[in-house]
């Protein structure tokens, strides 16, 4: 099972300029451990001290949000997972 | 067709005529509203080269067709005029009721021309419209002279005001409403310019709508889809304190002049720490997001301070500029420039810059009314916001803003002024979020970043497609992607946060409020949006603006950035002659900039190729 992640700018400086990667998982939480997993430094930029998605994270499956279930949406080989810093700075 | 009353009320200063003029039918199908109304009329009857602070210039106060419905983050408003800080275009938006006021007196716009010959006030209900006399409120601050206003005509009066700032004709004064302002350009200064302390309305609701079922189906929609987004609940829960952690870490927080991508301690002024502080919130009309944050300052030298704020680019103002992590002087500071009518981000910036100027020698004790403006002294800071609004010592020259302060120094002190075409960049550093930084370059009105915001490179948006932040002419169509969305937003006037939170609804709300159906065919709302800046272009060329203003600050193309360890180390903006050839290519303009005969006849501005034709690219700076 393979997933694709689209790493977006903000956490680039911490993938070795990365763009993507492929992950496993059967939900955004599972992909995500993953990712993190090999790309450790972005942890801090993800997940709260509680494991939770910061607030201002937002993850998106193919173009759509997966608020509120996040972290415990579904997803499925060949999906693509986006991560994106909800726009706040006027 | 409704949504838009098709009218406006004309006020003339100088011989105090007052009438309503009707809006053309072709007039609202080609610009809808908000910010196209104001160029389109702007353009007619603000001549080439009319003096920015004389009777000839005009203030267009405009509202969008979805103003004062209960549509959510709709009723913003904006003033259009030509700006003394950069004799470009100016449009300066703001938030509050006063959007929706302007619609309930029954006008989508008002336009002010001509000087009163002593300090007046507007006064507009439905029904009538005076010019009263303002002796008493001149000098008065901005919560004063709306208090004041309130008493005299009521609970329900909206006012939009300006304080000691705009009458001391700062070059970056703001017009102030409730305690949101629409700040950049100096469009305070041009009220000042005219005598006019205030415009008070009173009015109750009463708008007629297209298709009134249509459009409350519509509503209901949009609330379900708007308080069920997490940027939603994001936006609620912090406004947009949140942001300078998130600039931190990506290397583009402007510390010490724009020369540095954050601050050494930035810890210490993220979200957490205010709302540590925070006593209140505020919002908007219709909206639910109550995003304005208010904090007070409990204890140290700025006990007692009081903001309305500080939003992001205001925390940057007085943060990032003199690398100070003081917080409380940040909301001190934010709260004189409200109460004073100035714009945090002009000023923010120039003090920064007088700082460099300081430690470079360019300034001394003796210029600065014995100011030790060494970097991280908050004091000073807070001291110069006072000196600039009221014009005292060496705020006299800081109020002319950093483009005339560098002439008047001269000694090379332009290569540490921070602005386009004059005004001062905001809270964005160019050299890490590349798309933003040529936005600020070609933006008609200077180096703003509401005029083209690039979410994609700073937020990772995907619409309509993924960027490098620090990719150049590869992402010239990024750039006119949104300078041109930027102004479909600001023909409606939605709020640029809320936007995000409905997609697919505003041209919907524009439709059932409005009747005009081409808004519904493919491609239509972009070309109103390209219309809007090809004849805001058209404008500044008129002026004398070409290429050789859509430039960026000196610094930004000979230094590299640091980033202190952030993202971005060594980056500069290097190819500003091929980003400028590729933007101009998409655009449709030639080479030097100007729109070409073809591409204004295509957006149907034909009426403006005989004023190209005769536009010299002539302006010195």
């Amino acid at each position: 099972m393979s997933i694709r992640i689209d790493i977006p700018p903000f956490l680039r400086h911490l993938t070795d300029d990365a763009t993507a990667a492929k992950v496993k998982g059967s939900t955004v939480g599972d992909c995500l451990n993953d990712f993190v997993q090999q790309y450790p430094k972005t942890e801090r930029l993800l997940f709260n001290k509680n494991g939770k998605l910061l607030r201002y994270v937002e993850v998106y499956v193919n173009g759509e949000t997966t608020y509120p279930e996040e972290l415990t949406k579904q997803v499925k080989d060949g999906d693509e997972i986006a991560i994106v810093y909800l726009i706040s700075g006027g | 067709m409704k949504g838009i009353t098709r009218k406006f009320l004309r006020i003339n200063l100088s011989n105090g005529k007052i009438g309503e003029e009707a809006i053309p039918e072709p007039v609202e199908t080609d610009f809808i509203g908000g910010r196209g109304f104001g160029i389109h009329y702007l353009y007619r009857e603000v001549a080439a080269k009319t003096e920015p602070l004389g009777e000839q210039n005009k203030l267009i106060f405009a509202a969008g067709p979805l103003a004062g419905t209960n549509a959510q983050a709709v009723s913003r408003w904006m003033v259009c005029t030509k700006s003394p800080l950069t004799g470009a275009f100016a449009r300066s938006v703001a938030g509050a009721d006063f959007g929706a006021w302007i619609k309930f007196a029954g006008y989508d716009f008002i336009l002010v021309e001509g000087k009163a010959e002593r300090p007046v006030y507007i006064h507009l209900t439905r029904d009538a419209c005076q010019i009263e006399p303002a002796d008493e409120l001149w000098s008065k601050d901005t919560v004063v002279t709306q208090e004041w206003l309130s008493q005299r005509h009521g609970l329900n009066t909206r006012v939009a005001c300006i304080g000691p700032g705009g009458e001391n004709l700062v070059k970056y004064a703001a017009i102030v409403t409730n305690r949101r302002t629409a700040s950049r350009c100096g469009v305070g200064a041009v009220m000042g310019s005219k005598n006019l302390k205030a415009i008070a309305i009173n009015a109750e609701r009463n708008l007629q709508l297209h298709d009134p079922e249509g459009f409350k189906q519509l509503v209901k929609q949009q609330i379900q889809t708007m308080t069920a987004s997490k940027g939603f609940q994001h936006h609620r829960e912090m406004g947009t304190t949140g942001n300078p952690e998130n600039t931190s870490e990506l290397g583009i927080f402007p510390s010490r002049n724009f020369r540095y991508g954050r601050l050494d301690d930035y810890e210490k002024i993220v979200g957490e720490e205010y709302l540590k502080r925070r006593v209140g919130e505020f919002g908007c009309y219709s909206c639910a997001a109550r995003c304005g944050k208010v904090h007070r300052v409990t204890t140290g030298p700025y006990a007692g301070a009081q903001s309305s704020g500080p939003e992001y680019e205001s925390i940057w103002a007085f943060s990032g500029p003199i690398e100070n992590s003081y917080l409380e002087s940040t909301i001190a500071a934010d709260q004189l420039c409200d109460d004073l009518g100035i714009d945090t981000i002009s000023t923010g910036n120039t003090i920064g810059f007088a700082y460099e100027l300081y430690e470079k020698g360019l300034l001394t004790k003796k210029d600065t009314d014995g100011l030790e403006l060494k970097y991280g002294n908050h004091k000073a800071m807070v001291e110069l916001v006072k000196k600039i609004a009221r014009r005292e010592g060496i705020g006299d020259l800081l109020a002319e803003g950093t483009m005339r302060v560098a002439a008047r120094i001269g000694k090379g002190a332009e290569a540490f002024a921070i602005n386009v075409k004059g005004l001062e960049l905001p809270a964005y550093e160019p050299r890490g979020a590349k798309s933003l930084g040529f936005n600020y370059a070609t933006s008609n009105i200077g180096g703003s970043h509401g005029y083209g915001y690039a979410p994609q490179e700073v937020f990772g948006a995907l619409f309509p497609r993924k960027v490098d932040r620090f990719a150049e002419e590869e992402n010239a169509d990024i750039v006119v992607f949104n300078q041109n969305n930027g102004a479909v937003g600001e023909v409606g006037i939605v709020c640029v946060f809320a936007r995000a939170w409905f997609p697919h609804l505003y041209d919907k709300l524009l439709i059932a409020a409005t009747g005009i159906d081409k808004i519904a065919e493919r491609g239509y709302l972009p070309r109103v949006g390209e219309r809007i800046v090809n004849l805001e272009r058209a404008f500044i060329v008129r002026e004398g603006f070409g290429r050789k203003q859509d430039t960026l600050p000196q610094r930004m193309l000979s230094e590299p950035l640091h980033t202190r360890g952030a993202p971005g180390e060594g980056q500069m903006m290097r190819n500003l002659d091929k980003f400028l050839d590729r933007y101009y290519e998409i655009r449709g303009w030639t080479p030097q900039g100007i729109p070409s005969p073809e591409k204004l006849k295509e957006l149907g501005l034909g009426y403006v190729i005989k004023d190209m034709a005769q536009s010299q690219n002539v302006r010195a700076t």
